[in-house]
């Protein structure tokens, strides 16, 4: 056997390894947190009932088993399903982007595909299934705009990406605020919630549409892994090396844009999940994108799983939007990766 | 030396914002000596001109007011929400409740202008303070609140008995709702706001002693604030026997559905959802006993034959 198979061999065990690991932990995730809420619900029926996947109540009211059905478990598979891709799309740019600070929230991309949701929804009074058409027409327009900017003459530094993320963001903010105002009052305030990130309004029509995109595109950008390995090492040196580059980038945009806009369109712009998620994947199981990109999905669904119980229950039975629990965990953890690095 | 000359500029700039900052002290609007003083509900001691012609109100409850004291001659301006009376629409406005324009106020020449979001526009009250204009705060958190609140309107724009005789005709509606409904057993009630996300009325707000009074009992009425966002499934797990929807006024067709959560709940299904006209319930002004009738009537029908 040749060096590099025994290599991709000990690969795919790790990366099969660590996912299935990944995967126990957000069943359990998803299980736990489902325990949790602002009404209390009995553990041993709730989990009876999990496990029969509702099909028997097990015991519990009526009342119990629709907060456990009908409004506490969609809203954690949705949790899991914006995580995962926001996740995703992290990796995904940091990879094709060579970058390890490229995330979709401070490049202003979640923010592009907001400007798209909240057209649609102010312009053309779109439902669940042509919100996130929007969204990612937005992202994507943002991807690129950031993409351009950041391409200087010596080619796109890390800094110069940064920049034009910040450019990207604060122009897009100023079209919020004006879209904004053109609102009626009664609806300012639930998109000021929904604009810092929120999972309250999780309707059963969103999650197979956000389910959808966030596994297809975590599959998608893991089978483009290998290109992206090579892409770290530079266009050149890729395209030398037989990959492809302007299908991988378009791949790449397109399949995070679409992440993005899906998830932005349920649930607003949850920051900070596809940077620290991603790095901490990168930390413990290495660079290579084979297996961070997979653990990357499967880590955010996790966090933001449990940052939206967090939201849920710190001041139950008052809510917090989920944006504030990840930027808070998210912003001190980045600082404490920086200093590390 | 293009930095020492802009550097003398800025200087010069700095020196002349001064002086003109010295020499801007606000001229008197007022006519004559300030004579008298009023506690508003922020605690503020506000000082009045004695004759008030010229007032600004900033909400639609306050305007509602003005205008059922018979104060609406003296109205120079509104918001954009202020739709009620009709007559209201044709005073001049100055932008909405929360970014009202400072210069169209000023140019109006208010003497006094009325708020009730305070917290939020306290940057603006001190700009308007600068120009000697009186910035007077209601903020009631139930319906003894509103009655104080005309009361406050009616003195200030000299229109005392008008506004005791409303607030008498006003407490003698609402006694009759309460004697009506003293005999029936409350109603457990939730009161929706807005569905996605899920806000409701708090231990804060002026609507849960509305509800009290109309014979129901809020089942978010210990929660605190006025307007608190809710847990979904909290709101399932109180097991209303009414749901409550404002809607159909400024609100048009919004929230005129029931939030998902509570669609199968049995206050839906036994269809005890009732729509009552936002506008009678989130401006507390003269119209919330319009809300009080309507909510008491829809929840305890019997007590009204």
């Amino acid at each position: 056997m040749s060096a590099p198979a025994r290599q991709n061999r000990v690969t795919l065990r790790k990366t099969v390894i660590s996912c299935v690991l990944l995967a126990v932990t957000l069943l359990l995730a998803v299980v736990l947190m489902s325990l949790v809420g602002s009404e209390p619900l009995p553990v041993r029926a709730s989990l009876c009932a999990l496990a029969s996947f509702g099909s028997t109540t097990c015991g519990l009211t009526p009342d119990q088993f629709d907060i456990l059905f009908q409004i506490r478990l969609p809203r954690i598979l949705l949790a899991a399903a914006v995580g995962g891709s926001l996740a995703t799309a992290g990796a995904g740019y940091q990879a094709l982007l060579r970058n390890p600070l490229a995330e979709p929230y401070l490049l202003g991309i979640s923010n592009g595909a907001a400007v798209g949701t909240m057209i649609a929804l102010v312009f053309f009074g779109a439902n669940e299934w042509t919100r996130p058409l929007f969204a990612f027409t937005g992202a994507l327009l943002a991807t690129l705009a950031v993409y351009r900017l950041a391409r200087g003459r010596a080619g796109a530094t890390p800094e110069r990406l940064i920049l034009a993320g910040v450019i990207v963001t604060t122009f897009l903010s100023s079209v919020i605020v004006f879209v904004t105002t053109l609102m009626d009052a009664t609806r300012i305030r639930s998109f000021t919630f929904w604009l810092l990130g929120d999972l309250s309004g999780t309707t059963k029509t969103m999650l197979p549409v956000a389910i959808t995109i966030a596994v297809a595109g975590a599959l998608t950008l893991t089978l483009n892994a290998r290109s992206l390995n090579l892409l770290m090492l530079g266009e050149r040196d890729a395209f030398d090396l037989g990959v492809e580059v302007g299908r991988v980038r378009i791949v790449v945009f397109l399949v995070a844009s679409l992440l993005v806009g899906s998830s932005v369109a349920a649930s607003g712009s949850v920051g900070y999940v596809g940077l620290v998620v991603p790095h901490l994947a990168r930390l413990s199981l290495g660079s290579d994108n084979r297996i961070s990109i997979p653990a990357a999905a499967l880590g955010g669904a996790v966090f933001v799983i449990v940052a939206d119980t967090l939201a849920r229950t710190v001041i139950a039975p008052r809510e917090l939007p989920v944006g504030a629990i990840t930027a808070l965990i998210g912003a001190p953890l980045f600082i404490y990766l920086l200093k590390r690095a | 030396m293009l930095s020492r000359t802009s550097l003398k500029l800025l200087f010069a700039f700095a020196l002349l914002l001064t002086i003109t900052a010295c020499r801007s002290v606000p001229k008197s609007t007022l006519d004559g000596p300030v004579t008298r003083t009023l506690t508003d509900d922020a605690g503020r001691r506000v000082s009045l001109p004695f004759k008030v012609d010229r007032v600004i109100s900033l909400a639609p409850n306050l305007t509602e007011i003005v205008f059922a004291v018979g104060g609406g001659a003296q109205l120079v301006g509104r918001t954009s929400y202020c739709d009620f009376p009709p007559e209201a629409k044709s005073v001049a406005e100055v932008s909405d409740t929360l970014h009202p324009s400072l210069e169209r106020v000023i140019a109006l020449k208010p003497q006094v202008v009325l708020i009730s979001t305070a917290s939020q526009l306290e940057v603006f009250t001190q700009q308007l303070q600068n120009q000697n204009i009186a910035v007077f705060v209601t903020d009631p958190h139930d319906l003894d609140g509103v009655f104080r609140s005309i009361e406050q309107v009616g003195e200030i724009l000299g229109k005392k008995e008008q506004a005791a005789t409303l607030v008498q005709t006003l407490r003698r509606r609402v006694n009759a709702v309460e004697q009506a409904v003293k005999q029936e057993q409350p109603v457990r009630v939730f009161y929706q706001l807005s569905a996605e996300p899920l806000y409701t009325a708090g231990r804060g707000s002026f609507v849960t002693d509305l509800m009290r009074r109309a014979g129901a009992i809020s089942v978010t009425a210990d929660l605190p604030g006025d307007w608190p966002k809710y847990s979904s499934e909290s709101a399932l797990a109180a097991r209303p026997d009414a749901i409550i929807l404002p809607t159909g006024g400024s609100m048009g067709s919004g929230n005129s559905a029931v939030t998902e959560a509570l669609r199968q709940s049995p206050a839906a299904l036994q269809g005890r959802v009732y729509k009552i006209n936002d506008d009678h319930l989130v401006r507390p002004g003269p119209r919330a006993i319009d809300g009080l009738e309507e909510m008491a009537r829809a929840l305890h029908p019997d007590a009204f034959k």
